[in-house]
C-alpha cells in the first residue's frame, strides 16, 4: 500500500491564453515509513503537486492513488483522504478554537470518532508534539509561543492518525531548537508509526540528516528522485537551481578543490567528522611513525 | 548611531496587548550601542524580543522603561519621530505586507511622495532605489506578478527612496527561498560595503549571522551575548542552552576538535572551516 503518482500533469487555468502547466508528467512512489523530501525553486510546482495527495487538486491528466484508492472517484476520494494529513505553510494561522484542545479535536471529531476516542487521540497527538495535557488543554491556542502554535497545529493532524503527513514548510520561521523540535516529531512518528513523511523544505541540512529520499522539482517535472547523498552530490545542478548545498557537502566540495582526496559518499555532517578524523589520525601515524 | 538604553518593553502596557505572557516583558533592561556603518545582526529563539527591539528602533514601538536614541533625537519626542523614520528604513518579513500600489514604480515612489519630496525628484529616486536592487526591468511590473525576493527587494527599494542612513530588516528574509534569501543578502551588503549604509538584521538563521560586524544575541528579552561572529560561535554550548545553535560549519570543527584534532580557532564560515580542514590534513 502507497501513495502511488502516475503522470501526473496539473495546468492552471488550462484553457485561457496564460495556461501554466505548473506539475509537468512526474511519476513516483511514497512508501509507508519513508522520509521524502521535495526540492525545488520558488514556483517548482511543488506545493501544487502535494496538493494532489490528498485530492485537493485534481490532475489535469493523469493519476493518484492512496493505498488503491483513487483520488479522481468522489467517493474513492473520501475514504483515501482519511489516510493523507496535510500541514500547510505557516499552520498556526488555522488555529481558531478556544482553547488548545478543541483545536485538536477538531479533525478527530470531523472524522466522527467518538468522544472517548477523540479524547484519546487528542492526548496522544499533544504529548507527541511535547504539548504536556495538564498544562496546555485549556489554554487558548493564542496564548502560546511561535514555536508551541506550530506544534499545536501539527497535533491537530496527527490527531486524525493520517498514514502519510504531507507538510509545507514545517520549519519556515522557527528557531534551531524550535527546527529540532518539529524534526524529532515527525521521527518519533516514522519509528513507532511508520508514518511517511513527504516535506517540503529549503533546509538542506535538516533534509541531509534527516531524509530517506529526495524529489527535485525544476518547472514542474521531477529531475530527480533518490538518497540525499546521490542529490547532494551534483552540486553544480542543486546551484544552478537556485538552491543551497548542506555546509557539510560544501566543505567536501572545497577540500576537493584544494586537492585533498574526499570520497564522492562523503556529503553528510557525520560522514565529514569521520573523514577528517580518520585522515588526520594517519597523517600523524604517518608522521609519528 | 544608535543608542538603546536600558529599555524594557510591555505589550499589555499598551491598549493591545499581543504577549505571549501578559505580565513578562518581551524585552527585559536591554542596551545596545550601533554604530554608523556597522552590520549587526540581532539573533534569538522565538519569543525572545528581538523583533520587539526592531521596532523600537523607528519609533514604532515606544519603550516602556528606558530610551532609544537616534542620531540623538529620542524616539519619544514626538517632534523627531518623522526625521527619525526618514532616515531608519524598516523592512519586515512578508513581502504581501509592505506593497500599497499596483505598479512597482509606484510603489517604490510612494515613501518619498509622502515626505514631501518634488515630483521630479520622487522619480531620480525611484530610478535610483530600483537599479540599486537590480529591478529596473520590472519597474512596469505588478508587483503581486513577482517571486517573493523580488518583493521584498522592491519593499528595501522603497525605503531606499526615502534616503535612509540606517536599513532594519525584521526577518525580512525568512518567508523566502534560498535564491531568494540570496538576492536580498547581497543587496544589502552591498549597501553596506559601498554606500556606508547601517544594516540592523533581525534573523533566525545563523549562517546570515556570520558575515556581519557584530552579533546581538536575545533571550528571554534580555541581551544574553555580543561580539563577532567568530565570539558568539565559539560559545556553541552556551547558544545551545538558549535553543540556538551555530552554523553547520561551525559545528563540523567543533566535533573535529572534540575527537582530539588541533583547532585553536573555530571559523565561522564555510570557506574558513575549509581552510582549517586543510591545514591538518
Amino acid at each position: 500500500m502507497s501513495i502511488v503518482v502516475k503522470n501526473l500533469s496539473h495546468t492552471y487555468m488550462e484553457k485561457s491564453k496564460i495556461a501554466v502547466k505548473a506539475v509537468d508528467d512526474v511519476s513516483l512512489t511514497v512508501e509507508p515509513g519513508e522520509f521524502l523530501c521535495i526540492i525545488g525553486h520558488t514556483g517548482s510546482g511543488k506545493s501544487t503537486l502535494i496538493q494532489h495527495f490528498n485530492g485537493l487538486m485534481q490532475p489535469t491528466s493523469g493519476s493518484v492513488t492512496v493505498d488503491g484508492y483513487d483520488m479522481a472517484d468522489k467517493k474513492q476520494r473520501k475514504l483515501g483522504r482519511e489516510l493523507v494529513g496535510m500541514v500547510f505553510q505557516y499552520p498556526e494561522y488555522q488555529l481558531f478554537e478556544e482553547t488548545v484542545y478543541k483545536d485538536v479535536a477538531f479533525g478527530p471529531t470531523n472524522m466522527g470518532l467518538d468522544a472517548e476516542a477523540v479524547k484519546n487521540a487528542v492526548f496522544e497527538a499533544m504529548e507527541r508534539v511535547g504539548l504536556a495535557i495538564d498544562k496546555f488543554c485549556e489554554k487558548s491556542p493564542f496564548d502560546l509561543s511561535g514555536g508551541e502554535k506550530r506544534r499545536a497545529a501539527l497535533a491537530g493532524i496527527i490527531a486524525m492518525q493520517p498514514k502519510y503527513l504531507v507538510l509545507d514548510e514545517p520549519m519556515a520561521g522557527l528557531d534551531p531548537m524550535g527546527r529540532a523540535e518539529i524534526l524529532g516529531v515527525l521521527e518519533s512518528l516514522r519509528r513507532e508509526k511508520n508514518t511517511a513523511v513527504i516535506m517540503i523544505s529549503h533546509s538542506m541540512d535538516d533534509i541531509m540528516r534527516h531524509a530517506t529520499r529526495v524529489a527535485v522539482l525544476e518547472k514542474g517535472r521531477l529531475i530527480r528522485l533518490g538518497e540525499p547523498r546521490e542529490i547532494f552530490k551534483e552540486t553544480k545542478l542543486i546551484r544552478e537551481m537556485g538552491l543551497d548545498i548542506p555546509q557539510s557537502a560544501q566543505i567536501a566540495e572545497l577540500l576537493r578543490k584544494k586537492g585533498v582526496a574526499v570520497p564522492p559518499e562523503v556529503v553528510a555532517e557525520d560522514e565529514l567528522v569521520e573523514f577528517v578524523l580518520a585522515a588526520a589520525g594517519r597523517n600523524n601515524g604517518r608522521i609519528n611513525g | 548611531m544608535i543608542e538603546i538604553k536600558n529599555i524594557t518593553y510591555r505589550y499589555d502596557a499598551e491598549t493591545d496587548s499581543e504577549g505571549p505572557s501578559p505580565s513578562a516583558p518581551a524585552v527585559d533592561g536591554l542596551s545596545l550601542t550601533i554604530n554608523d556603518g556597522e552590520t549587526v545582526c540581532i539573533v534569538g529563539h522565538n519569543g525572545s524580543g528581538k523583533s520587539t527591539v526592531a521596532k523600537h528602533i523607528n519609533g514604532l514601538l515606544l519603550p516602556t522603561e528606558g530610551d532609544v536614541i537616534v542620531d540623538g533625537m529620542n524616539t519619544r519626542d514626538e517632534s523627531s519621530l518623522l526625521e527619525i523614520r526618514k532616515r531608519v528604513g524598516m523592512v519586515f518579513q512578508n513581502p504581501d505586507n509592505q506593497i500599497v500600489t499596483t505598479v512597482v514604480e509606484e510603489d517604490v515612489g510612494f515613501g518619498p511622495e509622502n515626505l514631501g519630496v518634488p515630483s521630479e525628484a520622487i522619480w531620480e529616486r525611484v530610478d535610483e532605489a530600483l537599479e540599486l536592487v537590480g529591478m529596473t526591468e520590472y519597474r512596469k511590473s505588478a508587483p503581486h506578478m513577482l517571486s517573493g525576493g523580488q518583493k521584498q527587494r522592491i519593499a528595501i527599494a522603497g525605503m531606499l527612496a526615502m534616503h535612509p542612513k540606517m536599513l532594519v530588516l525584521d526577518e525580512a528574509t525568512a518567508m523566502l527561498d534560498p535564491a531568494g534569501r540570496k538576492e536580498v543578502l547581497s543587496i544589502v551588503r552591498r549597501l553596506n560595503k559601498e554606500r556606508g549604509m547601517t544594516v540592523i538584521m533581525i534573523t533566525q538563521y545563523m549562517e546570515e549571522a556570520s558575515e556581519c560586524d557584530r552579533m546581538a544575541v536575545m533571550s528571554g528579552g534580555k541581551l544574553f551575548m555580543q561580539g563577532t561572529p567568530s565570539e558568539v560561535f565559539a560559545r556553541g554550548d552556551e547558544l545551545r542552552s538558549i535553543g540556538l545553535d551555530v552554523p553547520a560549519a561551525v559545528r563540523v570543527c567543533e566535533r573535529l576538535r572534540a575527537g582530539g584534532l588541533d583547532i585553536p580557532r573555530l571559523p565561522v564560515t564555510v570557506e574558513e572551516a575549509a581552510e582549517t580542514i586543510c591545514r591538518l590534513l
